[in-house]
């Protein structure tokens, strides 16, 4: 008789990319009606292998059985003939349909291959109905929130009426609120008999929802545990292959004058007709970490394009050291003092397809130094960046003559960081500085950052990670819907109360910073 | 932004382009072959393949590839005459797509530069040198415009570019023809005036060229393009202006973040690659290597559009450009010496469509010629979370607009 | 009056074409190549209206060449579809290849039916396509492309085909996740803007005049075509309104001779330029809100497959 313990096995998986192992003979067992968890830092190989099970690559070693029998899933279309369905890290939907078009394409309800849209009309709201997964089937994507958009995915999977769930990393745009309802979602699911596969790097989400774990490390499996019998502890330091120290150390220091002063700002949407920053009024210190909290996609973007110039706002001031820049262009206010490690180091940190040298002077290379007459001194800039790589430790092929698209995430952030540090700034604003890197990366940057801040530097720090928001900063400042809504003391809070007003529920007045006395 | 580079951006292994640019020239000629020896079979039904392979050789084949030393030394002195203007198209093509932007309007900027040429020469009777300045500012002008829709209404170059052309020959000729009666034009031979017999001092000297290739269209005109090839060498590689520009090519956005004003770029790019073209047209007819038929010239120059093809097989390298100039110079040349009888001039620049064609894709032969698919891109630091390893510049777990 | 007869000549042209564009840039590929296509398209029509015995009824004639310009133009566009999903070719670069090539191919084939001269000129009866209803001439092509057209509507937004090729150039990803071959998908909307930009071309040059040389190609109505569809903000529609308000454009200066128009004493190539202009001031205004499909132009990399 077959052993039909397990509804999904993944045996000896192994699927490489040019250059690199992403799965190495992975095996992975999933029980029928259970939630688990697959943890893995970025890189890990976690999402490859789902995509694998989903179809959307194959593996070149390895075996897929579901219920004790070997299948093929060569696209996505096999996987849903097996009852596999993804709700995706980003979603996958078209922005200019609406939901109704978003969840039954690819598998319409059609005559003759006209859309019978009034049928998938009554099978989604009655999903809908069922699950309690509350949606506008006539809305388009682009006008919902992204709650909404979840929950239509959510509802992709369950008009397939697919079995096998796979949740790719979806609490990293939730709430702590929305994700206590997602988790009572999924165990929901879980007592019909469906079976969830859901994949994180949050331990804490592990140990609150899961009933076994599994762990990957550098693409090879490391193990898998019963949720029960472990600790956060354990699962980070199976992910991560050593004792991970949680915390920064950190002095604590005296805040000196206000470097950075931001008064009244107001900044418009590109997206919608209401502005992204609503009068928002702040300081920054000497040698004084800021973080600003938040759900992504509550204004902090648009936030830090204003003060960096890379966009205009509608209203207010900003003023550094001193000086009013809430005109200046991007350069000055780069001489005056500021430097930017953006969020998206792809598009705005490097221009991919030039050297590292030719990156590290990509806002000095205007400097005397660096040109003459406006022929650029190539000798200075090789001295320069070969001094910056030796002292920030940042590897590559062939050291500054290295085309930066081939250098890894990890070495292309410290770059920036070598470069924007060097600038010795007395405002460093740092956007996601450690968003995709692996926890040495994490924690050499967490140290460059103390160690500005300890030098006396201000620094304005922008993070969705709760844990990092918590070491860090020395005082945080929530952000919701474009406005401050609380200021808080890390030694005097908790994510769960960060996550209250992070979500909206509470807000309260900030305390005046001004110079100290 | 797309994971592989642009073929218009040019860079990466200088052996591996140049192969691949050899590459796109064979399989045109050889497509080139395939169809004088079609066309050779269709005209003569019936015959013996030998007969239709003689024949497309002989007649056809030959010429291109020899090509200026078909009928030595007046056939190279008029491939080099044709080789000047098409290196400045070629420049301007190429710089512009150096700088992220396609420039589709060298033929419209070629024509405004032909114009501004002859205006300064007949009308103003200036010295060739400043009908050579006239005609950049022409066509630097033409380019601009362009340029400036694209900075400040985010109009794509290439239709905007586009229709430029069009307005531009059609405004051109009108001025030109003047209802017959145009000052710069000579009716009764239905062309502007001649430049060589009425405005002597316009023309571009040739310092004993003309008797050696017998061909007094054979100038300095080459010597001016190849100084010219050599200074946008210079000004891309060794300059800021240069940096900021190629910046602005890979990554807009980055290049704003570097403090980079993108609508000054886009609009500078534009202009000097409108004043490249333009400074074509005038080695052209300041030559006196032809004149202009308002009445007849109904399509665009196509020096104008084998401008892409030299920009393209030269990976928009201002060096290489010289010698993809040529090379093109060479085989068009040679389409015209063909016996016209059997095969038309055309075939020339059918080859130049299929080399176009295939540089569109020669990064496809670059990574061959470099040993089976071995990408130069990075292994993605994390294999895409849902995504394909194509969409580089996503960092894992950022929202998908921006 | 005249008028009227090259404004719904020239409007069923610029909306079939553009159409054609449409189809394409929905499923995620940049087609610049149209005016090549409607070379092409119209070279092969012309060349069987030529061959084709005298005493071919009218039906056969009609359909003979609208179907040969169509199938021209579907072979054509595939040589674009090849490099730019297959190879995953520049759009632009493969495009603007495609439409020199095609002038010269028109030229030497041409030339070819001309074995005594040296011209590139094909000459021909329209008799067949022209019909007189109540004192208006209209052509064929009038009810072709109002069928085509609501046929295109019915197929973008209606059918499984339609929802699945828009959702290849809005977002490929979500689509090839559902399980829809992207690459299939878009071979589809470039072929069928070969089809459409085929007779387009053939109803560009057949209807109005009784010989054409095709050294201009035809005269960039290949690219006004594609700033109807972005005035049309690629919407069947509008694109018809577009198609209409351009046309009346390129009408003038076919009339400017014989009309009023003559009393202004302007030169003809003013009218030539007209539509040129129109569309820039157009575009000029519309730019700032225009929406093209999300993900057309980058081509589509599954990955490793």
């Amino acid at each position: 008789m077959a052993d039909a313990e397990y509804v999904i096995e993944m045996l000896n998986i192994t699927k490489e990319f040019p250059g690199i192992k992403a799965n190495d003979n992975v095996t992975l067992q999933l029980k029928k009606g259970e939630i688990h968890a697959l943890l893995g830092e970025n890189g890990a190989g976690k999402s490859t292998l789902m995509s694998v099970l989903f179809g959307l690559y194959q593996a070149e070693e390895g075996v897929i059985k579901k219920n004790g029998e070997p299948v093929r899933i060569l696209n996505p279309n096999d996987a849903n003939a097996l009852s596999i369905g993804m709700v995706h890290q980003h979603f996958k939907l078209v922005e200019c349909f609406s939901v109704l078009d978003n969840i039954i394409l690819g598998a319409e309800p059609a005559r003759l291959g006209v859309i019978q849209r009034h049928e998938a009309r009554e099978k989604v709201l009655q999903l809908s109905k069922k699950y309690a997964l509350r949606v506008e089937p006539d809305a388009l994507i682009e006008d919902i929130s992204v709650g909404m958009q979840q929950r239509v995915e959510i509802l992709k999977m369950l008009y397939r009426d697919n079995e096998i769930l796979i949740f790719d990393e979806p609490t990293a745009v939730l709430t702590p609120q929305e994700i206590k309802e997602l988790m009572e979602i999924m165990r929901g699911f879980t007592r019909e008999g469906k079976s969830i596969l859901f994949i994180t790097h949050k331990l804490q989400e592990i140990m609150d929802v899961s009933d076994r774990v599994t762990v990957l490390r550098r693409g090879k499996c490391v193990g898998t545990v019963n949720t029960s019998e472990t600790t956060v502890e354990a699962l980070s330091a199976m992910m991560v292959g050593r004792p991970v120290n949680l915390k920064v150390e950190k002095a604590d220091t005296k805040p000196g004058g206000v470097v950075l002063g931001v008064a009244n700002l107001t900044v418009p949407s590109r997206l919608h007709k209401n502005n992204a920053v609503k009068n928002i009024s702040f300081n920054v210190r000497a040698g004084e970490i800021v973080c600003l909290a938040g759900i992504e996609g509550n204004g902090q973007n648009e936030l830090i394009y204003a003060l960096s110039g890379l966009e205009k706002q509608s209203a207010g001031t900003i003023t550094l050291c001193g000086r009013d820049i809430s005109t200046a262009s991007i350069r000055e206010r780069s001489r005056c003092g500021m430097s930017h490690i953006p969020a998206d180091r792809h598009k705005y940190g490097l221009v991919l397809d030039y050297t590292l040298e030719q990156n590290m002077v990509l806002q000095r290379y205007r400097e005397p130094e660096f040109q003459k007459n406006g022929f650029i001194q190539f000798d200075t800039v090789r001295k320069y960046s070969d001094r910056l790589i030796a002292q920030y430790d940042v590897r590559s092929g062939q050291g500054s003559s290295t085309v930066v698209r081939a250098m890894s995430g990890g070495n292309q952030q410290k770059a920036i960081v070598a470069r924007e540090i060097d600038k010795n700034p007395e405002l460093l604003v740092a956007v996601q500085p450690t968003r995709g890197l692996d926890v040495g990366a994490i924690e050499y940057i967490h140290r460059q950052l103390v160690a500005q801040r300890d030098a006396g530097k201000a620094i304005l720090l922008v993070s969705l990670e709760l844990d990092e928001v918590m070491n860090v900063s020395d005082r945080i400042l929530v952000m919701y819907e474009g406005e401050l809504v609380g200021e808080f003391d890390p030694r005097t809070t908790t994510t769960d109360e960060l996550g209250l007003y992070m979500a909206g529920a509470k807000r309260r007045a900030l305390e005046e910073k001004g110079d100290a006395t | 932004m797309k994971k592989t580079k642009s073929p218009r951006l040019g860079g990466g292994n200088g052996l591996l382009t140049i192969g691949a640019s050899f590459v796109c020239i064979l399989i045109g000629l050889a497509f080139g072959f395939l169809f004088l020896m079609a066309l050779s079979w269709i005209n003569n039904p019936g015959s013996s393949f030998g007969f239709i392979v003689s024949r497309a050789w002989r007649y056809g084949f030959k010429p291109i590839i020899m090509g200026g030393f078909y009928l030595p030394p007046i056939s190279i002195g008029q491939e080099i005459a044709a080789a000047a203007p098409l290196i400045m198209t070629g420049l301007s093509v190429g710089f512009a797509f150096k700088t992220g932007l396609f420039n589709i309007g060298a033929a419209g900027q070629y024509t405004l530069g032909a114009f501004g040429a002859l205006y300064c020469a007949i009308i103003l009777g200036l010295p060739w040198w400043a009908c050579l300045i006239g005609a950049s500012l022409f066509g630097a002008a033409w380019g601009a415009i362009p340029g400036i829709f694209k900075a400040y209404l985010n109009i794509h170059e290439v239709i905007s570019s586009i229709m430029f052309n069009w307005i531009g020959l059609y405004a051109v000729n009108t001025i030109m023809y003047g209802g017959g009666t145009g000052p710069m034009y000579d009716a009764s031979k239905t062309k502007t005036w001649n430049l060589r017999s009425l405005y002597p001092d316009s023309v571009i000297p040739d310092l004993g060229l003309g008797v050696f290739f017998k061909n007094r269209s054979t100038t300095i005109a080459i010597f001016l393009a190849i100084a010219v090839a050599l200074v946008i060498a210079v000004v891309i590689s060794r300059t800021t202006f240069g940096y900021e520009l190629r910046a602005c090519g890979y990554n807009r956005s980055a290049a704003k973040y570097a403090g980079i004003s993108e609508k000054k770029s886009i609009i500078l790019s534009m202009l000097i690659s409108g004043a490249l073209a333009g400074f074509g047209a005038g080695l052209y007819y300041l030559s006196a290597v032809a004149e202009w038929r308002p009445m007849e010239s109904t399509a665009l120059p196509a020096v104008g559009f084998n401008g892409i093809a030299v920009a393209l097989l030269a990976s928009s390298n201002p060096i290489g450009i010289i010698f993809s100039a040529l090379f093109i110079s060479h085989i068009t040349i040679g389409g015209s010496l063909m016996n016209s009888q059997y095969f038309p001039p055309e075939i020339a620049d059918i080859i130049s469509g299929i080399i176009i064609y295939l540089c569109a894709f020669a990064l496809l032969f670059q990574t061959m010629l470099s040993g089976r698919g071995r990408k130069k891109n990075a292994p993605p630091e994390s294999p895409p979370a849902s995504e394909p390893p194509a969409e580089d510049g996503e960092v894992p777990g950022k929202e998908a607009n921006e | 009056m005249l008028l009227i007869k090259y404004t719904l000549l020239y409007a069923m042209v610029l909306m079939l074409v553009a159409l054609g564009g449409c189809f394409s840039e929905h499923s995620g590929i940049i087609n610049i190549a149209l005016e090549g296509i409607m070379t092409i398209g119209g070279l092969v029509g012309i060349a069987m209206l030529v061959v084709m015995p005298a005493g071919t009824s009218n039906s056969v004639i009609l359909l003979v060449s609208i179907g040969a310009a169509g199938l021209s133009g579907i072979l054509y566009s595939a040589l674009l579809a090849f490099a730019s999903i297959n190879l995953k070719a520049d759009q632009t670069i493969g495009g603007t290849a495609l439409n020199l090539l095609a002038t010269a191919l028109a030229v030497v084939i041409a030339r070819r039916f001309n074995t005594g001269t040296q011209a590139a000129k094909l000459s021909y009866s329209n008799a067949p396509f022209i019909y007189n209803i109540g004192g208006l001439t209209v052509n064929i092509f009038l009810f072709i492309g109002i069928a085509l057209l609501l046929l295109s509507i019915f197929i973008m937004y209606r059918t499984r085909f339609g929802l699945r090729l828009r959702a290849c150039g809005e977002h490929p990803q979500a689509a090839d996740s559902v399980g829809i071959n992207v690459y299939h998908m878009r071979w589809w909307g470039v072929l069928i803007s070969g089809f459409l930009g085929g007779i387009g071309g053939f109803a560009y040059i057949v209807p109005a005049v009784q010989t054409w040389n095709f050294e201009v190609g035809v005269a960039g109505m290949g690219f006004l075509a594609l700033a109807v569809m972005i005035f049309g903000q690629w919407k069947p529609g509008r694109i018809f309104f577009a198609a209409m308000f351009f046309a009346v454009f390129k009408a003038l200066a076919n009339i400017a001779d014989s009309t009023f128009l003559a009393a202004l004493g302007w030169p003809k190539e003013i009218y030539n330029m007209m539509p040129f202009i129109a569309s820039m001031i157009i575009l000029a205004f519309t730019s700032k809100k225009s929406r093209a499909p999300k993900a057309e132009g980058i081509p589509y990399d599954k990955g490793s497959r």
